[in-house]
């Protein structure tokens, strides 16, 4: 049974033109997401993911930043062509966001009632005191006690995970198609993490949510999505299926990340792994691909174009001269 | 030092730079500039207009022939009779040869060109403006930067010793903050009496209130950071923190401050000054200036507007000039990238 | 809350009491004063002084009744005019200064926050940077520069407005207009540059953008989400800007001979009148200091993190 397609990005390409020179946050990226899928991106602190979602919601600050290539599809309808009613009528009502830090992504001047209100009012056109009601039920469906009485507090006077918890309230009140999550447990305690994670999951199953997850960390993703896409210094590198990135990896980035959770079923006579280097600066990068420093295979091919793409079937995809020759997609 | 990058690429913040450059150029050179010099009087000279071609000496002849040509038409006549034009020509010679002693030399007092126009006495307003510049830059600089001193020393000691020198410290600024300063340096200067030394210290000693705060603030958020605990776990000596870690850190924003006192500086000088409590006579700050000129400003209104420009167009150099160094020095201010 | 209030409430009793402590003092050491035998004063005005101050008591005693005369409201007389006491030059000029610092404020305030508003929605347009130099022109520009300059321009030569008299002595409107655009100037110049700062920088801010995620339109998010965060600047500098205004009125009271509070303490101080200064100081040191608490109070309101602890 092949679930609905509903989003689509097209090789999309996101610059920043800053005082340094050029830097090419997201260089070529491609991905799909069908309905009730949670698709998860991983990568290191600035590879892209987070910049790749922002330009999904045509949230980048256009000085600095621009949208150079590709497209959105969203339902086939190409998102970077919308007009701004059209985006208004997208954002918060068929995609939502959450960001990493609650505390400064909460208006600390606004009630969170007033915060949760405003959506409900605009998207689905409830009165005042049905939105209210609604918003009560949203904030006791992620759990917050007694929510009729501190629906009326202010952001900082709830702690950190309680904020989260608000902004996912927030975030799916208006049943949304898609929820996309910038790292948002990556700035809460551990004991903490696990709880947003269980709700997340749990909202989204039973509103039947699709949900793009963004971290840095393998833990979560294995836990929660169907499908993940490794990212690295604004590219893809590959795209497969949970099972297959854990148990059948084939880029080497892929596997150096795999290979670097300490894991717990291995003797502790062994050195913790991390891949050697450092990740490239975005900034006028050649065309060539990226990883080629740190791997320990890299070719002379790999220095100087990017890899075309390799397809493994069953939806696994990946970008390495390695595989190059061999399986390669018509 | 990409902040100084970041400075030229402030096109405001160089044309700031470039004007208070040279003014300061200016007012160093002065005694070697061709100008005139900004105390002699010729009170002939009284009162004469500005004039890039004419020479003085036109100018009083034009003058007079033409109060002469006024009372002649008031008495009906059309002409000037023998008796005037007899005056006229003693006047034309007069002009032509008179010379005067200034500094030991005899000097052709008729045949000079006053650019900018002269002053209630006869005294060249250009001369006037640039000694008067040296004067109130002077009086902003090392009042600024007593200021600097004062209020460095005072931040940096309170935020560093922390507890009960900073709790005193802070206390009397609270206090003094909520004091209109300008009427105590007014009751100030009426009490102890007005000279340059007491303008100095009393506006030195309402303006460091400012820059203590920001110092204590910086020092103490470093004081904690990370690199200063590295330093002490290295076993660096407290005066090696001090100076090597925390003072760097520090000169941005006393920099910015420096700039942007410098200009109040000023303006509060020559706001006492214009209120007759500032500079006396026959010194000249911008100030006493500009006083001058609104007593004459009905018919001789260059003697407002040359003085008050050239001061306007220091000011607003300055102004660009700390802006853009607030905004390279802390690029996240500047709302652009 | 109360709490805030309470203790900004308190913190301005140490200041009123060192300024009343500074008058006591100078009033009596500072040279040319009355009770330094340089002065040559009437003596009318020599007996009035000695049957107020109590000068044969000791020291703490003359103290303590010279805070108890200022709890009171009474200021003393002055030191030059015989027949009248301090309250007396207070009340018939305060009220003039009052108003026309109030109403520049006002006007600052108002112009301030539009130019900043329009600038920072229109940032780096040609309007931006047109309304920017303006401003910096507006704070450089010293007010007996402008102040001067307007009567040249409107008065003496366009003839469009009068070059003295005051509203509230019976003369026209317009005798408000000089005054009021000298003063408000400085003020506006700076409150539109700290508004358009502010803003920006709250349009930069991370709940601006969940805002803009959310769908919500550019002139919503502008009213509703970030006016009232970028605002709390400019509130907290209306109190020193206040305190300025209250200096800056003593220049725009002289040039435009306003009959105001400013003209009386100028003259004073060059006639070494003593409680005439001192007295007046009191009186402006009373009013910041009402203004700063009042604003202090504003700014807690406005300001949730600190109502709601």
């Amino acid at each position: 049974m092949q679930n609905q397609e509903i989003l689509h990005v097209e090789n999309l390409k996101t610059y920043f033109n800053t005082d340094d020179g050029m830097v090419k946050a997201v260089d070529g990226v491609s991905f799909t997401l069908n309905q009730g899928e949670t698709l998860g991106i991983v990568g290191e602190s600035g590879c892209g993911k987070s910049v790749t979602n922002l330009s999904v919601m045509r949230l980048i600050s256009s000085p600095p930043g621009k949208i150079m290539g590709g497209d959105v599809f969203f339902h086939g309808k190409s998102v970077l062509s919308m007009s701004e009613d059209e985006l208004r009528d997208l954002r918060g009502n068929k995609i939502s966001m959450i960001f990493q830090d609650p505390m400064t992504s909460l208006n600390p001047f606004l009630r969170i009632s007033t915060q949760l209100v405003e959506t409900l009012c605009l998207h689905q056109g409830l009165s005042r005191s049905e939105a209210r009601e609604k918003a009560v039920q949203m904030l006791r469906l992620v759990g917050i006690p007694t929510p009729e009485k501190r629906i009326d507090a202010y952001p900082h006077q709830f702690s950190g995970g309680m904020r989260q918890r608000v902004m996912i309230a927030m975030a799916l009140s208006c049943n949304p198609e898609i929820l996309i999550a910038d790292e948002p447990t990556t700035a809460l305690d551990v004991t903490i993490q696990a709880q947003i994670l269980e709700i997340i999951k749990d909202l989204t199953v039973r509103l039947k949510t699709a949900v793009i997850l963004i971290t840095h960390d393998l833990g979560v993703v294995s836990g929660m999505c169907n499908k993940i896409c490794v990212m690295y210094a604004g590219r893809i590198v590959e795209r497969a299926s949970t099972d297959d990135v854990f148990r059948n990896s084939k880029h080497p980035y892929t596997r150096g990340l795999i290979r670097s959770v300490p894991r717990l079923d291995k003797t502790t006579q062994e050195r913790l792994y991390s891949i050697p280097g450092t990740p490239p600066s975005l900034i006028n990068i050649p065309e060539c691909c990226p990883f080629h420093p740190r791997c320990e295979h890299a070719m002379d091919v790999c220095r100087v174009k990017y890899p075309d793409e390799t397809d493994f079937g069953s939806e696994h995809k990946v970008f390495c001269w390695l595989y190059g020759d061999s399986n390669r997609t018509a | 030092m990409d902040a100084w990058r970041r400075l030229k690429k402030n096109r405001m913040a160089i044309f700031g730079l470039t004007l208070v450059t040279f003014y300061s150029l200016l007012s160093l050179l002065a005694p070697i500039l061709p100008i005139y010099s900004y105390k002699h009087q010729v009170l002939d000279h009284q009162y004469l207009p500005p004039s890039l071609t004419k020479t003085a000496g036109e100018l009083l002849y034009e003058r007079d022939e033409k109060t002469l040509m006024e009372a002649a038409r008031d008495q009906g006549r059309s002409g000037l009779n023998e008796k005037e034009e007899e005056e006229l020509s003693a006047l034309k010679q007069r002009i032509n040869h008179e010379t005067m002693i200034f500094d030991g030399k005899a000097v052709q007092v008729h045949q000079k060109r006053y650019i900018l126009g002269t002053d209630s006495l006869g005294r060249d307003l250009l001369a006037r403006i640039i000694y008067g510049g040296q004067v109130s830059i002077s009086i902003g600089l090392v009042g600024t930067l007593t200021a600097v001193l004062i209020g460095l020393i005072i931040g940096a000691l309170a935020g560093y010793l922390g507890r009960t020198f900073d709790y005193i410290a802070m206390r009397i600024v609270d206090i003094m903050y909520g004091l209109p300063y300008m009427l105590l340096v007014i009751i100030f200067m009426a009490i102890f009496g007005r000279n340059v030394i007491n303008l100095f210290l009393c506006l030195a000693l309402v303006s460091w209130l400012t820059l203590s705060r920001v110092v204590r603030g910086q020092i103490i958020s470093l004081k904690n950071s990370e690199f200063v605990q590295a330093a002490r776990v290295v076993g660096a000596s407290t005066g090696r923190i001090v100076f090597r870690h925390l003072v760097p850190n520090i000169l941005g924003v006393v920099a910015v401050f420096t700039t942007l006192q410098i200009p109040s500086f000023i303006l509060m000088e020559s706001f006492l000054s214009y209120l007759g409590l500032g500079v006396q006579a026959p010194l000249a700050s911008w100030g006493s200036l500009v006083k001058d000129g609104v007593d004459g400003m009905k018919s001789y209104p260059w003697m407002l507007f040359f003085p008050g420009l050239a001061m306007t167009i220091f000011l607003f150099s300055m102004n660009f000039l700390g802006d853009g160094l607030r905004d390279a020095l802390d690029p996240q201010s500047k709302n652009k990238l | 809350m109360t709490k805030y209030i309470i203790r900004r409430f308190l913190g301005l009793i140490p200041t009123l009491f060192v300024i009343i402590t500074l008058s006591f003092f100078i009033i009596r050491i500072a040279p040319g004063g009355p009770f330094s035998e340089e002065r040559a004063l009437t003596k009318q005005v020599l007996q009035n002084i000695e049957k107020r101050y109590h000068l044969d008591e000791p020291l703490h005693m003359q103290y303590g009744r010279y805070l108890l005369d200022i709890l009171r409201g009474d200021l003393g007389p002055s030191f030059r005019y015989k027949d009248y006491d301090v309250n007396y030059y207070i009340r018939i000029s305060l009220p003039n200064s009052m108003v026309l610092g109030l109403l520049s404020l006002l006007l600052s305030v108002f112009f301030g926050i539009s130019t900043g508003l329009i600038s920072a929605t229109r940032q780096n347009s040609t309007l931006d940077y047109l309304s920017m130099s303006v401003a910096v022109i507006g704070i450089s520009v010293p007010l007996f520069v402008v102040g001067p300059v307007l009567m040249y321009i409107f008065a003496m030569r366009l003839n469009l407005l009068p070059t003295s008299g005051w509203i509230m002595s019976g003369d026209s409107w317009k005798t408000l207009l000089m005054p009021m655009a000298t003063l408000a100037l400085p003020y506006f110049a700076y409150i539109a540059r700290l508004s358009r700062a502010s803003i920006l920088e709250v349009l930069r801010s991370d709940y601006v953008r969940t805002a803009r995620a959310k769908g919500l339109s550019e002139s919503v998010i502008m009213f509703k989400h970030v006016l009232k965060g970028a605002l709390l600047p400019v509130v907290s500098y209306l109190g020193p800007a206040f305190a300025n205004i209250v200096t800056g009125s003593i220049v725009v009271e002289t040039i435009f001979r306003v009959p105001g509070l400013g003209r009386h303490f100028i003259q004073s101080a060059l006639n070494r009148d003593y409680t005439l200064i001192m007295g007046t100081v009191i009186v402006y040191s009373v009013i910041v200091l009402i203004m700063n608490f009042i604003v202090d109070v504003l700014y807690g309101f406005m300001d949730p993190r600190i109502s709601y602890r």
